[in-house]
C-alpha cells in the first residue's frame, strides 16, 4: 500500500472523492463533514449542520455540489463552492446510511434504516420513489453506472437489485403520449416505478455494502457473517458465484476495482483486503493496529482509494504507476504491462519489443521497478520487487522486435537493485552483506566488493561507478578502486538523473531536488512542496523537472520556476529544445511542447550571453511583474529596463541601474517634483552637474540649485540666480547668492532694501565701501551701531573650484551594454564598464586559442604537403619474411607449465598467408614480397623496369599494416589491416590484405587527367595518365566487370600517354617544321576524347597551315568540321582553313602521313606503322612498336619489356576462379 | 574472483591505470598526491613512475635517479633504461641481466622477469624471453607473454593467457586491453569487440594517444579511414611526436587517398628514434634494391 495522504479525526463513515480536483470529503461521526485537499494535505472547508453522525457522503460529477445523509434523518446538498447548504431534503423516518448522486438524472438515492429506498430529484426538491421490500435497515443503496439499476443491501441479509427503468421513463419528455399511457398504466395497476428485479440470498447476516461492477453484469456484497460475496447476473435471473472469506469480522465495504481486476474490501477486523477478481484468491492484506475500517472509497478516474476508520482516514495507491524506464541516446525502452517497449525519440515511433514475464498477481506491486540498459550489448536489466527484490536480465535478440508471445529466456537473480556499470557488466547490490556483486551477461559473478557505508540502493555513476544511497547521504563508489569518490549528505533520494554529459547529477528525493557535479559536490538545492515525479536534463544544463502538477525548470544557479501546469502526473524522459518527452501513468508517450523562453532567457543572463539575451528581448514576448522583480533581485535592473513600459517604474528601475540618461526622460513624462528631486539626487550622486542643474530648475528649488552653481563655481549663473530672487522678492535668497558670489555691494543693497540699515551699514564700513557707509549713516542718523575694535575684516569670497562648469568626472556607472543595442540614443564618449569588458575579452581569447590550435595543425599539416616520395617511407617487420612457418599443434598446455616450459614455435604471420593464396601482384607487394611480386608482375605482363613501381610497392606494403603499442617500453605490435571487412567475418580467417588504390581513384584519376588536358597543361596530364599505367599492374579489383573496365582504361590511358608524349616531343622541336607537322597529324589519329580530338584536329590544322601544307590543313579543317564543334570559333577557322585549301590544294613539304591508310603510331620513334607492316607490342599497355623496339622497355608504360611473352593482367581473384 | 572481496581501497590504481593506457604524464603526475603507502606498493609506485619516465623517453632521467642501493625492481626499471638508452649498452645489460636472473635470490622477481622479457623481445628472442616470464603471475606479466604470442603469430597461445587473465580479473584494465590486442590480432568481427574495449576506455578515463590510436587502428581494420584519420589526428594534436600515431596516420592517409610522406617529412627525427618503425624501413628498403636488381641483371 502506498499511502498517499492520511488524516487524523473522528470516526469517518462516509467518503467521496472529487471527480477532478484533488479533493475528497469525509464524513464524521461527529457530525462534521470535511474537504480535504489530499494533495497539498491541507483541510479546506468543513461543514457542521448535521446532527449527529453523517454516514453518507458524495460529490455531485459536475456541479459544485455534493449531498450527505445522516442520523438527524436529514439528506441535505451543498455547494461546495458557497459553501452553503442549498436545501434539505425530508422523508426519512430513520438514520440515512448512504446517498449517491445518478451519473446522469438529477437524482439522488438514499439508504435508510427505516427499511425504505428513496429517490429523489434535486432539481424539484422531491422524492420521486419509495422503494419499499427490505424488512429491515438499509445499509447502502446505489445507481448502477450505466443501467437504469438500483442495488441494496440490507440487514435482512439480502441484496436486492431494483429495476427504475420506470422512473426513468416517466421522467423523460412529456411529449410522447404512448409513455405516459404506460405510465398511467402502471400506476393504475398499483406499480411502482421501481421494482425489485433480483432478490439475492446466501449471506447469513446482515449485509452491509453491495455494489455493482462498473461494466460487467457483477455485484459483490459484504456482511456481518464476514464473507465477501460475488454475484452474476443477467437478463432473467442473479446467483451466488463466489465466496471469498478471510475478514474475522464484519465486512463493512466492498468493490470492484476493474482496472486492476481486483476486489478491494474493507472490515472492522481492522484490515484491508484485497482480492484477486478472476481467482478469487486473497492478494494482499493490509492492517491497522487499533483502528476498524468503516468505509472505501474509489477515486472515479485516478488510480487512489480512500478508506476511512476509527480515528481517521487514510487516501492510498495498490500499486506504483510509474512505468520503469531507462533512456539511452535516442531510445527510449520502458515497460507497459507485460511488454517491453521501445520509442526512438527522433522518429517517434513506439515499438513492442520482446514480452518478459510478469509473475502472476501473487502479490501487488511486482511490477518493474527500475530498467538499466546497455546499448552496445542490446541488454536490459529489470528490477522488481518480487521475491523481496530480485532482478531478470534480458539479452533483446538483433531481430528484434519480437513478434511472437514468447517470453525469451531471462537470467534472474535476487538483489534490491541491479544495473548496468559497464558495457557487459552490472551491479547487483546485496542488502544482507552489503556487498556488490558485478556480473556479466551470462550472469556470473565476476567481482565482488564491500561498501563502506551501508546501502539499500545503487545507480548508475558512470562506467565502473556506482552511486549508493545510504541512510542520510548518498556517495559514489569506485568499483575498481574501491574508492568513494564523493558524498552528500541528502534526504531519502527516490531517483537519479545524470546530465548528457555526466558532469551534473540531480537527486530526487520526494520534496527536494538537490543538484551535485559528478564528484558530488553540492551546487544547489530546491524545496518543493508537492512530490517531486521525475525530470531529465536539457541541451543547456537547465535541469527540466515535474512535480505531480507541475512541469519546472531549475537553472545552474538554483533558480527555478513554473513552466506549465499539469493535469496528472508525468513522467519526464526526455527534454529537446522545447520538446519534453514523457511518460503518462498509461505508459504512453506524449510530447510537451513548452515555452521555454523565460528559463533560456534567464539562462542567459546567467551565462552572461548579453547578445543572447538581447536578442531575446527584441524578438519574444517576455514580460510581467515577476520577470522583473527577478532582473532587478539579480541585480539586472537595467535589462528589467526594456521590459517596462510603466513610467514610473522604468523612472525607479533606471535609478537603480544608474541609467540618467532614461530616468531623465521618464521624470519628464512622469513631471512630478518628488521624481525630479530623486533624480537631482541620483544626477549629484554621480557628479552630472547638468542633470542636477536641470532637475533643481524643474522643481524649482532655487537654494539648492545655487549651491550647486557655487560648488560648481558657475557665477554667471549665480549672477542669474541672484536676479531671479530679486524678482521673486526673496530677500533671503538674494543674501545668499550675493554672498556666494562674494559681491559686498550687493548684500549692502539688499539689506538697505530690506530695512536692514544697521546691518548694511556695519557690512558697507567692515568692507570699506565710504560711500555707502556715509549715506547709510546719514539715514540712521544717531542709531549707528558701533564697530568692534582691534579686528582686520576680509571679504568673504567663496573659493573656486578646480573644475568649472562641466559635469565632474562621472562615476562609473553600469553602461550596460544592452544599451548601445538597445537605445540607439546612447551617447558615445562615456566610458565602457570595465568588468564586463574583460569577461568579454576573455570569451573571445577562448576562441582565439581554438582556432589558433587548429590552424596550427593544419599549417603544418600543409607544410608537409609537398610529398618527396625519395623520403624514406616508413617499412617494417620483414624480420620474419622467409620463415615457412610450420604450423605445430601446441603441445604445452597451461597444466604443464608448471614442469617444463616448451616455447611454441612461431605462428605464420599474415603477410605470408596472404601470398600464399594469391597470384596477384598487388597483394604481395602488399604483404612485403616484392620478390614475388615482381616474378609475377614479368610473368603476367612482362614488366622487367620496376622503378616506376616502387613508391607504389612501398605505399602498398606501408598501407597494410597499423601499429598497436600494446604495452609500455615493449616493441610495437603491427596487424595486417586486411580489406572486405564487414561485421559478419569470423576471427582467425585472413582475409586479403588491404590495398591502398581503388578501381574508383583511378576513374577519378582519369578525370583530372582530361581536366588537364583540356586545359592545355601537357606535362601535368602525362604525369597523370603515367601514374594511372603506372597503378594497374598493382591494382586489385573484385568482379571481373570491373577487370574488363581496367583493360578498357589501359588502353585509353595509354592512347594518351602516346599523345600527350608525342605533342611535347613536338614542342620540343621549334625547328624541324616537318616534324612538327607529323607529329601534329599523328596525334589526331589516337583514340581520343572529342573535345580533345577536336583540340588535337584544330593544333594540327593550325600547325599545317602556316607551313603552308595546306591540303593536309584543309583535311584537318574538314575532320574537325565532321566532328561538328560547339564552339563557333573552331568552327569558323576551320571553314576559313578549309576555303583556303581548297583554293589552293597543295602541300609545299612532304611529310610521312598518310591518312588515307590506316596506322598506329609507334610509342617510341612516333612513326606511323600502316596496315600490313610489321611492328612489336608492350605486353602490358599494347602500344605497338617498329620491330627495332624489340626488347626494349617500352616507352609508353616504362614497365614492360616490348615483345616480351606474357600472360596477360591479372587483377581481381574472380578471373583465377 | 581471485579478488578479496574486502579488499581495502586501491591507492595505486590510477597510477597504474595512467600507465596502462599510457598517460605516462599523468601516471608521474599522480604519484606526488598518493597517501602514505606500504613500503612494497611504494615500490611499486616508483617502478611505474620510472617506467613512465622511460616510456616518455627520459632514459638518463631513470639512470641517474635509481642508486645502486634501490631495490631489485628499480634496478631492473634502471637496466631497461640502460638498454634502451644505447645500443651500446646491450651487451652488457643482457648479460648482466642473465646473471641475476640466473641469481636464485631475485631472479624470481616478477619486474625483473617483466624487464627481461620486454628486453628480449626487443632482441627478437622470443624463446627467451618467454622462458622468463612464462610462468605469469602478475597481470602485467600476463600481459606480456600475449604481446609475445603475438609477435610470433601465435593467437592460440596468446588467447589461453587471455583466459587466465580473464579468471584472475576480469576488469583489469590489462585484461581488457589485451583482449582487445587479441582481439585486432585474430580480426574479424573480433575487431569490433575491441573498438569497443577503447570506446569504454575513452568513456571511463581521459582519452590518452594509446587509447586514440587504438580506437583508430580498429577503425582501420574495418575499413573506416575517414574516422581512423579523425581520430588520429586528435592523438596527434595530443601528442605531435608519437611514433604510432605518425606511423598509423601515414597508412591510413595512403588509404583515404593522400601521400603518406607528408607525415613523414613532418616529424622525421622522432620517427628515427622509434626503433620499430626506421629499422624495418631500412630493412625493407635494402630489400628493394637487393631484389629488383636481380630482376634487372637476370
Amino acid at each position: 500500500m502506498l499511502t498517499k495522504f492520511e488524516t487524523k479525526s473522528n470516526r469517518v463513515k462516509g467518503l467521496s472523492f472529487h471527480s477532478k480536483r484533488p479533493w475528497i470529503l469525509a464524513s464524521l461521526h461527529s457530525g462534521v463533514i470535511q474537504l480535504w485537499d489530499y494533495r497539498m494535505g491541507t483541510l479546506i472547508d468543513r461543514f457542521d449542520e448535521h446532527d449527529g453522525p453523517v454516514r453518507g457522503v458524495h460529490f455531485h460529477k459536475s456541479q459544485p455540489l455534493f449531498v450527505s445523509g445522516g442520523d438527524d434523518y436529514k439528506i441535505k446538498v451543498w455547494n461546495y463552492k458557497t459553501c452553503r447548504c442549498l436545501f434539505t431534503l425530508l422523508g426519512h423516518l430513520d438514520y440515512i446510511r448512504t446517498v449517491q448522486f445518478h451519473h446522469e438524472q438529477a437524482w439522488i438515492v438514499s439508504a435508510s434504516d427505516d427499511q425504505t429506498i428513496r429517490i429523489w430529484n434535486w432539481q424539484s426538491r422531491t422524492c420521486i420513489s419509495v422503494l419499499t421490500g427490505h424488512n429491515h435497515y438499509v445499509m447502502c443503496a446505489s445507481f448502477h453506472p450505466k443501467e437504469d439499476l438500483v442495488v441494496s443491501a440490507s440487514l435482512d441479509q439480502t441484496v436486492r437489485v431494483w429495476d427504475i427503468s420506470a422512473l426513468k421513463k416517466k421522467t423523460a419528455s412529456p411529449g410522447d403520449d404512448m409513455l405516459r399511457l404506460s405510465q398511467m398504466n402502471t400506476d393504475l395497476f398499483g406499480g411502482v416505478d421501481a421494482v425489485v428485479k433480483y432478490v439475492l440470498e446466501g449471506h447469513d447476516r446482515g449485509v452491509n455494502w453491495v455494489a455493482f461492477h462498473p461494466t460487467l453484469p457483477l455485484i459483490v456484497s459484504g456482511a456481518d457473517d464476514r464473507q465477501v460475496k460475488l454475484w452474476r447476473m443477467n437478463d432473467t435471473k442473479a446467483w451466488e458465484v463466489d465466496t471469498l472469506r478471510g475478514h474475522m469480522n464484519n465486512v463493512s465495504c466492498v468493490m470492484f476495482l476493474a482496472k486492476q481486476d481486483i476486489i478491494a474490501s474493507n472490515s472492522e477486523d481492522k484490515s484491508i483486503r484485497v482480492w484477486d477478481a478472476t481467482k478469487r484468491t486473497g492478494i494482499q492484506t493490509f492492517r491497522r493496529e487499533h483502528d476498524r475500517f468503516w468505509i472505501l472509497a474509489a477515486h472515479p478516474e485516478m488510480n487512489l482509494l480512500a478508506a476511512g476508520h476509527d480515528s481517521g482516514m487514510i487516501v492510498f495507491k495498490l500499486e506504483r504507476e510509474r512505468p520503469a524506464f531507462a533512456v539511452s541516446g535516442n531510445a527510449l525502452f520502458y515497460t507497459k504491462d507485460r511488454f517491453l517497449r521501445f520509442y526512438g525519440f527522433s522518429s517517434q515511433k513506439d515499438t513492442q519489443v520482446i514480452p518478459i514475464r510478469r509473475p502472476g498477481s501473487t502479490s501487488l506491486n511486482q511490477s518493474p521497478r527500475t530498467l538499466s540498459y546497455s546499448p552496445t550489448e542490446n541488454a536490459v536489466l529489470i528490477c522488481s520487487d518480487v521475491d523481496g527484490g530480485s532482478y531478470e536480465l534480458y539479452v533483446i535478440p538483433k531481430d528484434s522486435i519480437a513478434r511472437g508471445d514468447s517470453v525469451p529466456d531471462a537470467k534472474r537473480g535476487s538483489g534490491v537493485s541491479a544495473v548496468f556499470v559497464a558495457r557487459n557488466r552490472f551491479a547487483v547490490l546485496d542488502r544482507s552483506s552489503n556487498q556488490v556483486l558485478v556480473k556479466n551477461l551470462k550472469n556470473e559473478i565476476v567481482k565482488k566488493g564491500q561498501l563502506p557505508l551501508p546501502a539499500d540502493a545503487i545507480f548508475y555513476a558512470g562506467t565502473g561507478n556506482l552511486l549508493c544511497r545510504s541512510e542520510d547521504r548518498v556517495y559514489i563508489f569506485d568499483l575498481q578502486q574501491r574508492l568513494v569518490l564523493g558524498d552528500l549528505q541528502t534526504p531519502f533520494v527516490k531517483y537519479i538523473v545524470w546530465s548528457n554529459d555526466m558532469e551534473s547529477i540531480a537527486l530526487l528525493s520526494k520534496h527536494a531536488i538537490i543538484i551535485a557535479n559528478k564528484k558530488l559536490v553540492h551546487q544547489c538545492t530546491l524545496h518543493e512542496t508537492i512530490r517531486v515525479k521525475s525530470g531529465a536534463w536539457d541541451e543547456n544544463g537547465v535541469f527540466i523537472y515535474t512535480t505531480l502538477n507541475h512541469i519546472k525548470y531549475c537553472l545552474p544557479n538554483g533558480d527555478s520556476g513554473i513552466i506549465r501546469t499539469l493535469d496528472v502526473p508525468i513522467y519526464i524522459t526526455k527534454v529537446s529544445e522545447n520538446s519534453i518527452f514523457c511518460l503518462d501513468r498509461d505508459g504512453k508517450n506524449r510530447v510537451i511542447i513548452i515555452d521555454a523562453t523565460e528559463y533560456m532567457f534567464k539562462l542567459s543572463l546567467l551565462k552572461k550571453r548579453y547578445d543572447r539575451v538581447m536578442s531575446m528581448i527584441r524578438n519574444s514576448q517576455l514580460c510581467g511583474q515577476a520577470m522583473i522583480a527577478y532582473l532587478q533581485q539579480k541585480g539586472f535592473p537595467e535589462v528589467a529596463l526594456h521590459f517596462v513600459k510603466d513610467e514610473r517604474t522604468r523612472f525607479n528601475l533606471a535609478l537603480e541601474s544608474g541609467n540618467i540618461q532614461i530616468a531623465v526622460a521618464s521624470a519628464k513624462e512622469i513631471d512630478e517634483k518628488d521624481h525630479w528631486y530623486r533624480l537631482g539626487v541620483e544626477a549629484l550622486r554621480q557628479g552630472n552637474a547638468g542633470i542636477v542643474e536641470y532637475a533643481y530648475q524643474r522643481t524649482k528649488n532655487f537654494e539648492r540649485l545655487s549651491f550647486l552653481y557655487l560648488i560648481t563655481g558657475n557665477m554667471d549663473k549665480m549672477t542669474k540666480m541672484l536676479k531671479i530672487a530679486e524678482v521673486k522678492n526673496d530677500v533671503m535668497g538674494q543674501f545668499h547668492n550675493a554672498l556666494y558670489l562674494g559681491d559686498v555691494r550687493e548684500r549692502v543693497k539688499i539689506m538697505e532694501n530690506a530695512g536692514h540699515l544697521p546691518l548694511a551699514y556695519i557690512t558697507a564700513s567692515v568692507h570699506g565701501l565710504e560711500d555707502a557707509v556715509e549715506r547709510l549713516a546719514g539715514e540712521l542718523g544717531e542709531d549707528i551701531p558701533s564697530l568692534p575694535k582691534g579686528k582686520v575684516p576680509s571679504v568673504l569670497i567663496p573659493p573656486r573650484p578646480v573644475i568649472c562648469g562641466a559635469d565632474w568626472p562621472l562615476l562609473r556607472v553600469m553602461r550596460g551594454i544592452f544599451e548601445g543595442g538597445l537605445d540607439a540614443a546612447g551617447k558615445g564618449g562615456e566610458e565602457e564598464v570595465e568588468g564586463i569588458d574583460g569577461d568579454w575579452g576573455e570569451e573571445l581569447d577562448m576562441v582565439d586559442v581554438n582556432g589558433f590550435d587548429n590552424g596550427d595543425v593544419t599549417a603544418i599539416l600543409e607544410d608537409g604537403e609537398v610529398g618527396e616520395e625519395e623520403n624514406e617511407e616508413g617499412g617494417w617487420d620483414l624480420e620474419d619474411l622467409e620463415l615457412p612457418a610450420e604450423l605445430e599443434t601446441p603441445q604445452v598446455s597451461t597444466n604443464t607449465r608448471s614442469t617444463v616450459f616448451v616455447a611454441p614455435t612461431p605462428g605464420m604471420p599474415v603477410n605470408q598467408i596472404w601470398i600464399q593464396k594469391s597470384s596477384l601482384a598487388g597483394e604481395h607487394a602488399a604483404a612485403g614480397h616484392f620478390d614475388t611480386a615482381m616474378r609475377l608482375l614479368k610473368r603476367q605482363l612482362g614488366i622487367q623496369n620496376f622503378d616506376p613501381l616502387r613508391p607504389l610497392f612501398l605505399d602498398l606494403l606501408t598501407g597494410s599494416h597499423s601499429y598497436l603499442r600494446a604495452f609500455s617500453s615493449v616493441p610495437v605490435l603491427s596487424l595486417a589491416v586486411e580489406r572486405g571487412w564487414s561485421e559478419s567475418s569470423s576471427p582467425n580467417v585472413r582475409g586479403p590484405p588491404a590495398l591502398i588504390c581503388s578501381f574508383s581513384q583511378l576513374e577519378e584519376k582519369l578525370r583530372d587527367g582530361y581536366r588537364s588536358t583540356t586545359a592545355g597543361k601537357f606535362s601535368e596530364a602525362l604525369r597523370i595518365f603515367t601514374s594511372i599505367l603506372h597503378t594497374i599492374p598493382l591494382i586489385v579489383v573484385e568482379s571481373r566487370r570491373e577487370v574488363d573496365e581496367i583493360k578498357e582504361l589501359i588502353i585509353i590511358v595509354k592512347e594518351y600517354v602516346l599523345g600527350l608524349q608525342m605533342e611535347l616531343k613536338r614542342r620540343e622541336m621549334k625547328d624541324n617544321p616537318i616534324r612538327q607537322q607529323e607529329l601534329a597529324a599523328y596525334f589526331t589519329h589516337l583514340n581520343l576524347q572529342l573535345a580533345h580530338q577536336r583540340l588535337a584536329l584544330l593544333n594540327a590544322m593550325t600547325v599545317c597551315f602556316k607551313a603552308k601544307n595546306l591540303a593536309t590543313a584543309g583535311n584537318f579543317a574538314r575532320r574537325l568540321l565532321e566532328s561538328n564543334p560547339a564552339n563557333e570559333n573552331q568552327a569558323k577557322t576551320a571553314r576559313q582553313v578549309l576555303q583556303a585549301s581548297e583554293r589552293n590544294n597543295n602541300n609545299v613539304c612532304e611529310l610521312n602521313y598518310d591518312y588515307r591508310n590506316p596506322f598506329v603510331v609507334c610509342g617510341a620513334t612516333y612513326v606511323p606503322i600502316y596496315q600490313g607492316q610489321r611492328y612489336a607490342t608492350c605486353p602490358y599497355c599494347t602500344s605497338r612498336f617498329v620491330p627495332t623496339q624489340d626488347g626494349r622497355v617500352c616507352t609508353v608504360c616504362d614497365l614492360a619489356v616490348v615483345g616480351a611473352d606474357a600472360s596477360g593482367l591479372l587483377c581481381s581473384r574472380s578471373q583465377i576462379r | 574472483m581471485a579478488t578479496a572481496a574486502s579488499a581495502g581501497p586501491d591507492h595505486l590504481f590510477n597510477l597504474r591505470n595512467y600507465f596502462y593506457l599510457g598517460a605516462y604524464q599523468a601516471a608521474i603526475n599522480c604519484s606526488d598526491s598518493l597517501p602514505s603507502l606500504s613500503p612494497e606498493e611504494s615500490v611499486e609506485k616508483d617502478c611505474l613512475v620510472f617506467r613512465s619516465y622511460i616510456a616518455l623517453g627520459s632514459y638518463a632521467l631513470v639512470i641517474n635517479e635509481i642508486d645502486d642501493a634501490a631495490a631489485t625492481p628499480l634496478q631492473a626499471v634502471k637496466m631497461l633504461a640502460l638498454y634502451l638508452s644505447s645500443p651500446g649498452n646491450k651487451e652488457t645489460v643482457i648479460s648482466s641481466l642473465k646473471e641475476w636472473l640466473a641469481d636464485p635470490a631475485i631472479g624470481n622477481n616478477p619486474i625483473l622477469k617483466l624487464i627481461a622479457g620486454t628486453i628480449f623481445m626487443h632482441e627478437k628472442d622470443y624463446i627467451e624471453a618467454l622462458k622468463h616470464t612464462n610462468a605469469g603471475g602478475t597481470m602485467e606479466l600476463h600481459a606480456l607473454n600475449i604481446q609475445i604470442f603475438l609477435q610470433m603469430n601465435r593467437s592460440d597461445y596468446a588467447e589461453k593467457q587471455l583466459r587466465i587473465m580473464q579468471q584472475a580479473d576480469e576488469d583489469h584494465t590489462l585484461t581488457q586491453l589485451a583482449n582487445a590486442w587479441l582481439d585486432l590480432a585474430v580480426g574479424g568481427s573480433k575487431i569490433q569487440e575491441a573498438y569497443l574495449i577503447f570506446q569504454d576506455f575513452s568513456e571511463k578515463y581521459q582519452t590518452t594517444g594509446l587509447i586514440l590510436n587504438g580506437k583508430a587502428v580498429c577503425c582501420m581494420h574495418m575499413g573506416n579511414f575517414d574516422e581512423a584519420e579523425t581520430l588520429l589526428l586528435e592523438a596527434l594534436n595530443k601528442d605531435t611526436k608519437d611514433p604510432e600515431t605518425l606511423a598509423n596516420l601515414v597508412v591510413c592517409s595512403l588509404h583515404v587517398g593522400k601521400s603518406g610522406s607528408r607525415y613523414l617529412r613532418w616529424n622525421f627525427s622522432s620517427l628515427f628514434t622509434h626503433q620499430n618503425f626506421t629499422s624495418t624501413a631500412c630493412i625493407r628498403e635494402i630489400y628493394m634494391f637487393y631484389s629488383q636488381s636481380k630482376y634487372i641483371l637476370a
